[in-house]
């Protein structure tokens, strides 16, 4: 089987692209289809998901869309129906930045305005990184967990309590 | 150091401002940033691929030719060796380098040497300094200040050396001659040169014959060969006529496209259908898309028929589409063309979008005289 990994903005991918240069995931690079996780919405407007689905020829690819929307329905274009033989979603609702919250101990402090504030805008008002504000970049994620995988997989397995579709090894 | 723009003007048969553009002009979006694109400053950003198409004679390779001529005076500082005459042909280049944009204007005439070298005349070089702010006016005249006593360079050395100062690869021309006996001393000059190891050498010639175990050099024209378990020592010629010339062109396109991976040269293809299978194009197109392997901004510029290949390049500013009445003229899919980004490029190509179907009424002259 390959799994074919699409991750809905950058910042996912570089969070998920830290869990496999650490290889804290139940898979590896190998395992992947075109050997790397992908920063794609839809297939059909992704010219390099289409290349590397267009080069395989198995029909064993596990499509693993990561992303904060459930709504979003993938579409598969005829020439790749046959390839694809499961589609599943993780979600990171309500949003990516709950995990920098979590890393930060702050969910007590985010609880009490969640109603009003979105997770994003919490962080770019109280995570710092390097004397750097939080910036809604993936270069903030490097620089946060690029170097201390182990709090990211903290701040996962904290989050999958709340939200069961997380990877572990 | 990135190329940013060519202008031409008497250059082998180009129209006179006959202008390439390597740099974004339509929309960019995030996935844009992750796959099409390369950021070399701040908001400024380059194609990681570029194409070229057109019908037979329609210019395609002058294109691709005025780059590599680009690239031999910012890698060299000379141009020489080139088949076609230089007497004339006026160059406008700018580049990024280290902060600055540089505009460098030359005139070119021919050497009287018996290796075609180019002369330089009336050269200009300009810069400013690069901001953000000012991304959208790096082509403007304004702000570009001349660089003065630079100094003085034999005439068949350009200025660009004050600026560049070392010699480096800035791109390799793979043109559709490519592929005869002194192929292989190519490749293990480019194995050498770009310290590519032995272990890309062995995956590369295993996708394109499986049955090769080993190719090694043992001399300038000698090579040893092992195929199920036997080895061979065997001449260049005869190492062509046992590898096929398709596979020998692959070998070594694919050798140098690691090594422009490696080192961040731009790769030129003429004619990229002409030596191999379209999966092994679309492979070599994604791998420069993708960012873990394309780590140095390197850029594939190509020439193609193969207009499928199109539709894995997903925007429409960098590909041009060449034409030719009495002089070549460019024109580019996003700003000459109103396309549907929705469609597939190669649907609107077969459907004489571009205007680059052949007549039809020209194929039926033909077989009117063949059923005589």
């Amino acid at each position: 089987m390959k799994r074919l990994i699409m991750c809905e903005g950058s910042n996912e991918l570089a969070v998920v692209n830290i869990l496999l240069e650490n290889d804290a995931l139940i898979f590896t690079e190998d395992d992947l289809l075109g050997l790397t996780p992908y920063h794609a919405r839809q297939i059909k407007n992704n010219t390099q998901v289409q290349a590397a689905l267009s080069m395989y020829f198995g029909n064993d690819v596990l499509v693993m869309r990561i992303g904060d929307k459930q709504t979003d329905r993938l579409v598969i274009q005829a020439d790749f129906k046959e390839k694809i033989c499961e589609t599943v979603k993780y979600c990171t609702l309500p949003e990516l930045e709950m995990l920098l919250i979590i890393s930060e101990g702050l969910v007590k402090e985010y609880e009490k305005v969640k109603s009003s504030v979105r997770p994003k805008v919490f962080a770019k008002e109280h995570i710092r990184c390097n004397q750097k504000k939080y910036d809604n970049s993936s270069q903030f994620y490097r620089d946060y967990y690029g170097s201390d995988c182990g709090k990211l997989i903290q701040a996962t397995i904290t989050s999958s309590l709340q939200s069961p579709r997380i990877l572990l090894p | 150091m990135k190329l940013l723009r060519v202008k031409a003007s008497h250059f082998k048969n180009c129209c006179d401002g006959f202008t390439i553009d390597l740099t974004s002009k339509s929309k960019k979006t995030a996935e844009d940033k992750e796959y099409e694109l390369q950021e070399i400053a701040p908001d400024l950003h380059a194609f990681n691929t570029a194409a070229f198409i057109g019908k037979n004679a329609s210019g395609k390779t002058t294109a691709i030719e005025l780059l590599d001529c680009a690239y031999s005076i910012l890698g060299e500082f000379r141009l020489e060796g080139k088949h076609y005459s230089y007497d004339g042909a006026q160059l406008e280049l700018t580049f990024y380098h280290d902060g600055f944009l540089y505009l460098y204007e030359t005139a070119l005439s021919s050497g009287k040497t018996m290796g075609n070298q180019a002369v330089f005349r009336d050269e200009r070089l300009c810069r400013k300094e690069y901001f953000k702010t000012n991304v959208k006016e790096i082509f403007d005249r304004e702000g570009y200040e001349e660089m003065q006593d630079l100094g003085d360079l034999p005439e068949d050395t350009s200025k660009v050396f004050f600026i560049l100062k070392k010699k480096q690869t800035r791109a390799v021309f793979f043109d559709s001659f490519s592929g005869g006996s002194d192929t292989y001393q190519t490749l293990f000059r480019a194995l050498k040169n770009y310290d590519i190891g032995m272990d890309v050498l062995a995956k590369v010639i295993r996708i394109f014959d499986e049955n090769i175990q080993e190719l090694a050099r043992v001399d300038d024209h000698n090579y040893r060969v092992v195929t199920g378990g036997e080895e061979r020592i065997m001449s260049d010629t005869q190492l062509i006529y046992f590898l096929s010339s398709g596979t020998t062109k692959g070998i070594l396109l694919y050798t140098l496209m690691a090594a422009s991976l490696k080192e961040g040269f731009d790769l030129l293809i003429d004619e990229v259908e002409n030596h191999f299978h379209k999966t092994l194009v679309e492979n070599m197109i994604s791998l420069y898309k993708d960012k873990s392997v394309n780590r140095n901004n390197a850029t594939l510029i190509f020439t193609t028929h193969y207009c499928e290949v199109l539709d894995l390049m997903g925007r429409q500013d960098n590909i041009w589409i060449c034409n030719a009445n009495s002089h070549i003229h460019l024109t580019n899919m996003y700003e000459d063309f109103n396309i549907r980004p929705v469609l597939l490029k190669s649907k609107q190509y077969y459907n004489n979008a571009f205007r680059t179907a052949v007549n039809y009424e020209d194929l039926m002259a033909l077989k009117k005289v063949l059923k005589k």
